[in-house]
């Protein structure tokens, strides 16, 4: 866990440790995945892992159309919107 | 009258000869909360709405036990134009335009929601120390957690504020709470409850529950609570059974398993004491104890600390300030909206967690983490099946101990994971599981705790009733012991 | 140095459903922006995904016809990553266990037949769209599209040249359509497409590194950016560099490729299995009634136009070559029974129009519906054929409806008989000289006398009626 390996994820999950919290924070998580290597040694040969504890399979939905149109609802909760679109800071492909 | 410490099923009754209306319970609810309100155990109250709602409902037939019954909600359900933070900055202004399937339940049943309860950020704690609207005290002690992460929920029930309230438990967030605050709390099996509308933490584990003062009240909560809800494909198609039907009958020859790798060495004298207490009496009720046989389930803590974190690094992301909730100010381009906005807008637990999440899904590391946490997942559900096929339920002390002091887990965040030794292994299981108050140390309560087989809540709330009609555990308030 | 490419395509297919893969959301194009957004679709704290069957039946048929595997069972993984568009942070796909498996197309090059392999066609959905251009310093989320249907079609790296992949894309395209599992309207943006481009030494094993150009949508485009692309590579390694693995733009204007600006590459999408989907399993009864319900493929409509409707095998495989050309063969034929008529007229004067304007039949203004009258129109006496040239031009530019511009061109055809006869004898009184030629055996003559009518009538007398008439006038 070392500080390179903590950016990158710190970056990948756009967050940011500052000064203050930084230390502590990395040292927790070296502690937490020392924590968890206990899993090293358990032999999990021919065991298929569990996504989910529900042994069943999904139910669908047939193609209808159900949504109204609720675009004031949804804009009106934005941080930034104008009367149609939801806005960010101008993005440069 | 006071309503202060009443059940539901007590209030149902007092409703229905008429000794006192909704509105006054109402009225009185929201007086009792105002009194209390050092305990911090609302983060939202609904007072215009709820009052209106109880005199309307003065006219309605009376479809179920609920009808009138004020109750309080945790954070982390939706709730149509009530906001709904899940104890974060982050959501600290959002208003859902929709409620959880749950919430629509319990209002449909004629409950009256009085108000949002307090609780750890996003669900991630056992001490509600993590809220960003700041910790929930404990009935029981000035400087007590009540256990997270329905910490303002256990609490408000705790002080006899609401006769319920709706929890969720991911890890053990109602079960934890209900030991260390003496109430009775339950989390269902897997599906059985919608999870439409609750803010996600862990998806393939959160379950909602009621928290109440006894195993009856959950047992009327539930029959709410649950249904099949096509909005949820997790929810189950099973019928929901008729909870409250059956508790009183009778216990003997029922099977008790006790899990040997559970070490009881490790706990407080005072706490192996209280279990065994319970052990006799259970036995007195013409229950046998046997012991069975769990290999995997010390590895439950490290792989839920996989698991958990992994889901909810992913479910935390669409918070990114552009669509609802906080928004950073001053970003000058995206990146620095993204970045400012969720460093602002979490705490440092909920930080750390995604950290680990975005860590063990990583390339490179998937396959050595959360692949072989799933599987460990899947042997220690595979260990349950074989114990249930031996005995009818299994027991634990809920918690390790009483509630301990604000702060007190000290910076170590393992150390407050571990809190969660006895319950994690029912959710990644997906089992039936609940806490009731069995006895005190150092005048605190604590809980026992009994898993049940899959969708046996049933078996579970009728373990829980007989021993609540023998004992009174149940019963005592941090006033003093309510008159049953 | 004797240069070998390595091309292959990611192609995302809009599927045609209603409704969105995981929400009630309505998918039609063209609507005011964020009105077509459900909870799901927002991504709002609390909502769970539901999938859509009807995306599942569709690419099964896209299986089945390209004799892939059916995964019966199929999962849902998440690929997580930020941007604006995409809601929920993170984009449901299918990463472990898609719908389809391995299968295969035929292509062919300049009368040359390949077969491309395809790896795999899964479901996934569409982020939503960002407008960059319209506001000062900031970017519109429109968030209608976000969860619509895709199947992303994976080809193997088995293409060598532009051309290929032209003729692939076009070949998924007309498959598509004919499945009736997309409309393959690429202005709409109903088929997108990444291209994976290497090179490497001839005959030299080792694929070099690729670079993945993004989101073509035109198969000029996707030529230009090819062959663009190659140009590149080479001269990179010929300098003695190396190619940087990366994903890159294609811009139509410069015609060039230019490196994203995103940091794509240090983007770890931390694929895992989406908690909240349970496996979709398709039953084997459901299987098979897809596959007994498979809509015509090209090759079937051919032989069936050439056996039922007395085609010759080329006009049939001009006109089964494109949906649109074999629905509008199909809806005329309907209420004609001279198929050879509504032939002639696809293969003829509307295939020549399409070559004068460049454009695809999709793009034009004629509808089948359109067409079909017109061709009943001719079939019914209404309107001679030459007349109906007219028509068909007026409504290629205008797209007005036929009995619309019959009438107000006043173009129906004069049959009146009575009416022809006066007129025709009117001409023949008018021209006793000619009529003594002709009569003498200048047999050319005729045409003199029809033209004169025409003339006369400003070309509105039907020439079945006028030949018949002064036959027998001048007999």
């Amino acid at each position: 866990m070392d500080k390179k390996t903590v950016a990158n994820i710190a970056y990948l999950s756009r967050l940011k440790l500052n000064s203050d919290n930084e230390e502590k924070i990395t040292s927790d998580l070296e502690n937490i995945i020392k924590f968890v290597d206990q899993l090293d040694d358990v032999n999990v040969e021919n065991i298929a892992p569990l996504t989910s504890p529900l042994e069943k399979t999904a139910k669908t939905r047939s193609d209808e159309v159900t949504a109204k149109n609720r675009k004031d609802v949804f804009l009106e909760r934005a941080p930034k919107s104008n009367e149609d679109y939801f806005l960010v800071p101008r993005v440069v492909e | 009258m006071s309503i202060q410490y009443k059940t539901i099923a007590e209030l149902r009754s007092m409703l229905d000869s008429k000794a006192i209306s909704s509105k006054e319970i109402v009225e009185e609810t929201f007086k009792l909360i105002d009194e209390n309100n050092d305990l911090n155990a609302f983060i939202t109250l609904n007072k215009e709405a709820a009052i209106a709602k109880s005199i309307e409902i003065e006219n309605n037939p009376v479809k179920s036990a609920l009808h009138g019954i004020p109750i309080a909600q945790k954070d982390l359900f939706c709730t149509k134009d009530l906001r709904t933070t899940c104890g974060s900055n982050i959501l600290s202004n959002f208003i859902p335009p929709y409620s959880a399937t749950v919430i629509e339940n319990l209002e449909n049943a004629g409950c009256i929601s009085v108000g949002k309860t307090n609780m750890d950020e996003f669900a991630m704690g056992s001490s509600n120390e993590t809220s960003f609207f700041g910790g929930v005290r404990n009935p029981w002690g000035q400087n007590l957690v009540p256990g997270g992460s329905s910490g303002g929920s256990a609490s408000a029930v705790a002080a006899g504020l609401v006769p319920a309230a709706t929890g969720t438990d991911t890890g053990g967030s109602i079960r934890q709470p209900a030991s260390l605050c003496g109430i009775t709390g339950l989390k269902p099996t897997y599906g059985r409850i919608s999870r439409w509308g609750m803010i996600a933490f862990a998806s393939s584990l959160d379950q909602a529950g009621p928290m109440a003062r006894t195993a009856e009240d959950c047992a009327i909560m539930l029959n709410e609570m649950c249904s099949h809800d096509f909005k949820d494909t997790t929810s189950l198609s099973e019928d929901v059974p008729d909870f409250t039907k059956d508790l009183d009958s009778s216990i003997k020859g029922l099977k008790i398993g006790i899990v040997k790798e559970f070490d009881m060495s490790k706990l407080d004298s005072d706490v192996v004491s209280v279990f065994e207490e319970s052990k006799k009496h259970y036995e007195s009720l013409g229950a046998e104890f046997i012991e069975v046989s769990l290999p995997n389930i010390s590895l439950s803590v490290p792989a839920y600390y996989v698991v958990a974190p992994a889901e909810c690094s992913s479910n935390l992301s669409r918070f990114d300030g552009v669509k609802f909730g906080h928004r950073s100010t001053d970003t000058i381009n995206l990146e620095e909206l993204y970045i400012k906005t969720r460093s602002e807008g979490f705490g440092d637990e909920v930080k750390r967690r995604i950290l680990i999440g975005s860590y063990v899904l990583s390339a490179g590391f998937y396959d050595a983490y959360y692949k072989k946490a799933q599987q460990v997942r899947r042997l220690i559900k595979n260990d349950f099946d074989s114990a249930f096929k031996k005995v009818d339920v299994i027991m634990s002390p809920t918690t390790r101990g009483a509630a301990f002091e604000t702060g007190s887990k000290g910076s170590d965040p393992i150390q407050m994971y571990l809190e969660d030794l006895f319950t994690i292994p029912a959710n990644l299981a997906g089992l039936p599981a609940m806490s009731l108050p069995n006895g005190m140390v150092d005048n605190k309560p604590i809980g026992l705790q009994l898993i049940g087989n899959f969708l046996d809540e049933k078996k579970i709330l009728q373990v829980a009733h007989s021993f609540q009609k023998s004992t009174d555990w149940h019963l005592k308030t941090p006033k003093g012991t309510k008159l049953s | 140095m004797s240069w070998e490419t390595v091309i292959g395509l990611e192609i995302h297919v809009q599927l045609s459903t209603k409704s969105k893969l995981f929400s009630g959301g309505s998918t039609s194009f063209g609507a005011e922006p964020n009105t077509h957004v459900d909870l799901i679709d927002m991504g709002l704290p609390g909502v769970l995904p539901v999938a859509n069957k009807e995306a599942f039946l569709k690419a099964i048929r896209f299986g089945l016809a390209t004799n892939a595997v059916i995964n019966q069972t199929s999962t849902f993984d998440r690929k997580n990553y930020f941007y604006p568009d995409l809601p929920k942070g993170y984009q449901i796909t299918q990463m472990a266990l898609p719908i389809v498996g391995e299968g295969s197309i035929k292509i062919e090059v300049d009368g040359v037949e390949k077969i491309i392999n395809i790896t795999r066609a899964h479901l996934e959905e569409d982020a939503g769209k960002s407008i960059h251009d319209l506001f000062e310093g900031e970017t519109g989320v429109d968030l209608n599209r976000a969860g619509t249907p895709l199947l992303e079609i994976v080809s193997e790296p088995e293409i060598s040249n532009a051309k290929e992949a032209v003729a692939y894309f076009k070949a998924i395209r007309q498959l598509v359509t004919f499945l009736d599992i997309c409309d393959g309207n690429m202005a709409e943006g109903s088929m997108r497409c990444d291209v994976n481009v290497s090179i490497k030494k001839e005959g030299e094993e080792k694929l070099g590194t690729r670079a993945e150009i993004k989101n073509i949508n035109s198969f000029k485009f996707i030529e230009r950016a090819i062959n663009h692309e190659v140009e590149r590579q080479i001269r990179i390694i010929e300098s003695g560099e190396s190619v940087v693995q990366e994903t890159r733009l294609y811009d139509s204007i410069k015609n060039e490729t230019r490196s994203m600006r995103s940091k794509e590459e240090a983007n770890d999408y931390r694929y895992f299995p989406c908690p909240d989907l349970l496996p979709v399993v398709i039953t084997d009864e459901e299987l098979n009634n897809i596959r007994n319900n498979l809509p015509e493929l090209p090759k079937q409509k051919e032989k069936r136009y050439v056996s039922d409707n007395s085609l010759d095998i080329a006009e049939a495989k001009i006109i089964a070559s494109s949906k649109t050309m074999a629905n509008m063969f199909e809806e005329a034929c309907l209420k004609t029974d001279d198929s050879k008529l509504v032939a002639n007229w696809l293969v003829g004067d509307v295939s020549a129009l399409l070559n004068k304007d460049g454009i695809d039949i999709d793009e034009s203004k004629l509808t089948p519906d359109n067409f079909a009258k017109m061709v009943e129109r001719i079939s019914d006496d209404t309107i001679s054929g030459k007349i109906a040239k007219s028509v068909l031009e007026e409504v290629w530019d205008s797209g007005s409806d036929v009995d619309e511009i019959i009438q107000k061109k006043g173009l129906v055809q004069i049959q009146d008989e009575s009416l022809l006869e006066e007129i025709g004898q009117k001409i023949i009184d008018a021209n006793p000289k000619q009529v003594e030629a002709f009569k003498s055996g200048k047999d050319r003559l005729f045409g003199f006398f029809v033209g004169q009518v025409m003339k006369e009538t400003q070309g509105k007398a039907s020439p079945k009626s006028v030949n018949e008439i002064l036959r027998k006038l001048l007999s």
